[in-house]
């Protein structure tokens, strides 16, 4: 289906030849979206460009919603959720899905928690009843609970605690910049909570969020719609539904005041510095031009702060970050802030680095940006939302946050058009409200100073 | 608990045995392999071009690879300038300045880089596709007219040998530049990054001279996937590169791989680490080497894959560790195998243990037909998934031209897998796991492991600068 569409419009476009920017190809990925009467959401997509199929399952629920004194434990619970159901004792959930040709990985981000498995398309159903087992039946026990929290332990430290910079970017950043707690706690977890979880949070959890009703089932590839929504309702129908879970409060006061904070490392040898701004709402109208902003901004190496920084002063060496640290502009459902973080060079100071982004900024303040720079930010924009969509796990993310945050995963075909329709002024706008000190947070981060090591035998 | 109420109540509501099916629904019929079709060709100047359509968006994707390694000759007068080279080659042409290089690339919602490793250098560049025409232009003038102005190299001198700097904080740089070094001995393979010296002693006229050398199109090939028509393809690359003048690749002399004859521990000190980071492995054997398919498949068994055995007994049974891995790196001239994991320092000594014997059970008994026949269907099925992508598809080619393999080796995968029997796995885990003459390699804080890792072999003590500390 989709292969017949890209034919007739590389057709359409040797005629009409390819200069033309207004020439977006216009998507059309086949959506059938209905739910349970469970209240599941189910979405499919056929794609027959490989004999491949990935199965998902999005549940509403991030590490926003866990309590305190629980720091991490919405990611530990993912860890449990490959600890065995029913009828697939534990990790057989990956012997299954590889002894079957397949790859699976789980995530938990700010608002969701993903599990998927990608595998060859005739074994479809087994993704669908592996899914099933545990959104039914978790059965976990103490010593699978302790040997998780061991080895989330590990993964704190390797991602973090063994780490120069330790994440500050995130972890820090998110602490310092927000007020509410639901949104600024560590995610993924100081080591004490992560070890003080018990069995029965896991199943009160489990309970609370993992209910068929609070989930979205994707599946994505080259299968048969007919068939698969069979195979969906032999293994989910009869899965019961909880009491809505409730609402966190993720609300945030305005910021009025900069936020600075100093810290050391005891592992890094560079001093680095990383800035977040609180970025508008999702539904605001300003969101789609902060987008282009963020690319115009810091996007690729063509843009402003990275020409400036590490190209004309030679300041910093590298720039990363973005509009959603984890992800995307559309898979959360909150509070967010713009990143950024670049490693600078010894001799020089955060200040100095702060000093040439806001002027950058006071530069875009005033004289806006260019009619070439917003038509490239689109075509990038539109070229990296393409590449979100090559793999049946691309797919599969984006049409499951649609469902799960807006209901509507068929919008999939139309989220480029706020985007290409923001203009120069918008842009210049969104810079003035958005990108001020006063509603930002700035880390710098300096190596400890070292005493040499002197290790004996 | 709680889950048998619900299930109670369930049932009498609905009135009929609400259950899940108790055992793994079978696998639907085999769907077909869509198998890409591939198409060679070659320029009247002997550049090798690969067409491969794979029309699952909008773009294409392209890699262009030379014979500038780290293996190459100028390695000796000027180590590291294959890497320097690929750093500061996209950052101005004879006609573009850096700015304008990112500027086009913007335009064509396209990304172009290049990176260099033991048997190559790859231009690697995607776009819309829309914009081919665009993007095969800029990525020939990149190939062909880079013009290393003075201001971008020394930029690229100073950024270097700081994020050289910078990595020398990360535990996994260190282990993996050690364990290069301790495998693969005076093997232009040990190179992982050059000194400050040697980077602040490249010229422009070398960077240039390395290019006229290396950057040659009869001694390079160029993989083209993605929503392209192949004939159209071909006459755009045929514009963009049929001037590009062939020449003379410099033939090479490299030392052989040294080998180990006792079992070493190479610990490289890094006080204030709360875990050690563990690589333990050898050299093993080269990309066209017979034993490829069956080393790639005992190391999925072993550690590469999520059910393998070393995950299995150190994460899900013991919790040593997040995750540990193995990996099997096959190049031309030769290979290694390693195993790995990042854990607490308490139990660095029992994790090291673990991995020793999860090596030793490799050899001393046969898998069992159960995990081989996983592990087939592993590889088998992530494979078709790797070609449905236009990186994946794109890498995969590129690696059949880089290692001169069988131009059938996608075809024929499969039935190689499949050919494999338990005794096959057995014979390379004997050969190439070989726990008694490995090189142990341990990023951590000395003061706190060092009872645990004595007892495993003579250790020799690096700091994170690479310098010897001691010797025992």
């Amino acid at each position: 289906m989709q292969r017949s569409l890209l034919v007739f419009l590389a057709t359409l476009l040797l005629v009409l030849g390819n200069s033309s920017l207004a020439l977006a190809k216009p998507l059309n990925v086949p959506v059938v979206y209905y739910k349970l009467p469970n209240g599941l959401k189910v979405v499919i997509s056929e794609d027959h460009i490989a004999p491949v199929v990935t199965v998902g399952v999005y549940y509403g629920v991030g590490f926003r919603v866990e309590p305190k004194g629980r720091t991490g434990f919405a990611h530990l619970f993912e860890h449990m959720m490959f600890q065995g159901s029913a009828n697939v004792k534990k990790f057989e959930h990956a012997k299954y899905v590889e002894a079957n040709g397949g790859s699976l990985n789980g995530h938990t981000d700010f608002d969701y928690t993903n599990y998927f498995e990608t595998m060859p398309s005739n074994r479809v159903e087994l993704g669908l009843w592996l899914e099933a087992d545990r959104m039914r039946s978790l059965d976990v026990s103490e010593d699978n609970l302790k040997n998780q929290q061991n080895v989330v332990s590990e993964e704190v430290r390797v991602n973090v605690l063994n780490q120069p910079y330790q994440f500050f970017e995130w972890i820090d950043l998110w602490q310092n910049a927000f007020t509410n707690w639901n949104n600024a706690h560590n995610g993924y977890g100081d080591l004490a909570d992560i070890n003080a979880a018990t069995i029965d949070d896991v199943r009160s959890f489990f309970k609370t969020y993992y209910a068929p009703n609070n989930a979205v089932l994707t599946i994505v590839g080259d299968v048969d719609v007919n068939e698969v929504k069979k195979m969906v309702e032999k293994n989910f129908n009869s899965i019961a539904s909880q009491p809505t879970p409730p609402k966190p409060d993720l609300s945030e006061p305005q910021q009025t005041k900069e936020k600075r904070v100093a810290q050391t490392d005891k592992l890094a040898n560079l001093p680095a510095v990383a800035t977040g701004y609180h970025i508008p709402a999702q539904n605001s109208p300003d969101f789609p031009a902060m987008a282009l902003l963020v690319q115009i901004l810091q996007g690729d190496d063509s843009s402003r702060w990275y020409q400036r920084l590490v190209k004309e002063k030679e300041l910093t060496l590298d720039l990363s970050g973005g509009l959603n640290y984890f992800g995307n502009e559309f898979d959360y459902s909150g509070p967010m802030i713009m990143t950024t973080r670049t490693t600078y060079k010894p001799g020089h100071t955060a200040d100095e680095v702060i000093r040439e982004m806001d002027a950058v900024l006071a530069e875009l303040k005033t004289k806006g940006v260019t009619d070439k720079e917003l038509a490239d930010a689109k075509v990038r924009y539109r070229s990296s939302f393409y590449s979100q969509l090559e793999s049946s796990f691309g797919k599969t993310h984006l049409l499951s946050v649609l469902a799960l945050f807006r209901d509507d995963p068929a919008q999939i075909n139309s989220l480029l058009t706020p985007f290409e329709n923001v203009t120069a002024e918008q842009i210049k706008a969104a810079a003035g409200k958005y990108l001020v000190a006063a509603n930002r947070t700035v880390i710098d981060r300096v190596p400890e100073t070292k005493t040499p090591s002197k290790p004996g035998q | 608990m709680k889950f048998v109420i619900t299930l109670t109540i369930l049932v009498l509501v609905s009135g009929v045995v609400v259950g899940q099916q108790k055992t793994p629904p079978a696998p639907g019929p085999a769907r077909p392999l869509n198998l890409p079709k591939i198409t060679e060709k070659k320029l009247a100047n002997g550049l090798t071009v690969v067409l491969a359509p794979l029309p699952n968006v909008p773009k294409v994707t392209a890699v262009l690879t030379f014979r500038a390694a780290t293996t190459a000759s100028d390695r000796v007068a000027h180590p590291g300038i294959a890497q320097i080279v690929a750093t500061v080659a996209n950052e101005g042409t004879d006609t573009r300045t850096s700015k304008q290089i990112k500027e086009e690339l913007r335009s064509i919602g396209g990304t172009l880089s290049l990176g260099s490793d033991a048997d190559s250098t790859t231009l690697s560049s995607s776009a819309l596709s829309e914009f081919s025409t665009r993007m095969f232009d800029l990525m020939s003038d990149v190939a062909q007219h880079p013009s290393f102005p003075d201001s971008e190299l020394k930029l690229a001198q100073e950024n270097t040998i700081q994020q050289i700097r910078a990595g020398r904080a990360d535990p996994g740089f260190l282990a993996n530049e050690r364990f290069q070094k301790a495998v693969f001995g005076n093997h232009p393979y040990s190179f992982v990054v050059p000194d400050e010296k040697s980077i602040n002693a490249l010229t422009r006229a070398d960077l240039r001279d390395f290019v006229s050398k290396f950057y040659i199109p009869n001694a390079s090939h160029l993989i083209v996937v993605g929503d392209i028509d192949p004939d159209k393809t071909f006459a755009e690359v045929e514009k963009a590169f049929g001037s590009w003048k062939s020449g003379t690749l410099p033939p090479e002399d490299n030392p052989a791989v040294p080998k180990r004859d006792k079992r070493q521990i190479f610990f490289v000190n890094r006080p204030g680490s709360v875990q050690s980071t563990i690589y333990v492995g050898n050299a093993s054997i080269p990309r066209k080497d017979k034993d490829y398919f069956a080393i790639r498949t005992a190391n999925t068994i072993y550690g590469g894959s999520f059910y393998s055995r070393l995950t299995r007994n150190i994460r899900e049974s013991k919790g040593y560790t997040y995750s540990p891995f193995s990996s099997s790196n096959t190049q031309a001239k030769t290979g290694s195998f390693q195993a790995g994991a990042f854990v607490r320092n308490e139990v660095t000594g029992p994790t090291l243990l673990e991995i020793l014997y999860e090596l030793d059970r490799m050899r001393v008994a046969a898998v069992t037909d159960e995990e081989l026949n996983s592990a087939k269907e592993y590889s088998t099925g992530n494979f078709s998934v790797e070609l449905a992508s236009q990186n994946g598809l794109a890498g995969r080619i590129n690696t059949i031209y880089t290692y001169e393999l069988d131009k059938s080796f996608i075809n024929d995968f499969r039935s190689k897998i499949e050919a494999l029997t338990t005794a096959d796995i057995q014979r390379v885990a004997a050969k190439y796991f070989d726990t008694y003459r490995a090189a142990i390699v341990i990023v951590g804080d000395w003061e706190k492991v060092k009872d645990q890792v004595t007892p495993f072999g003579d250790v020799t003590m690096y700091d994170a600068e690479g310098n010897v500390i001691s010797k025992s």
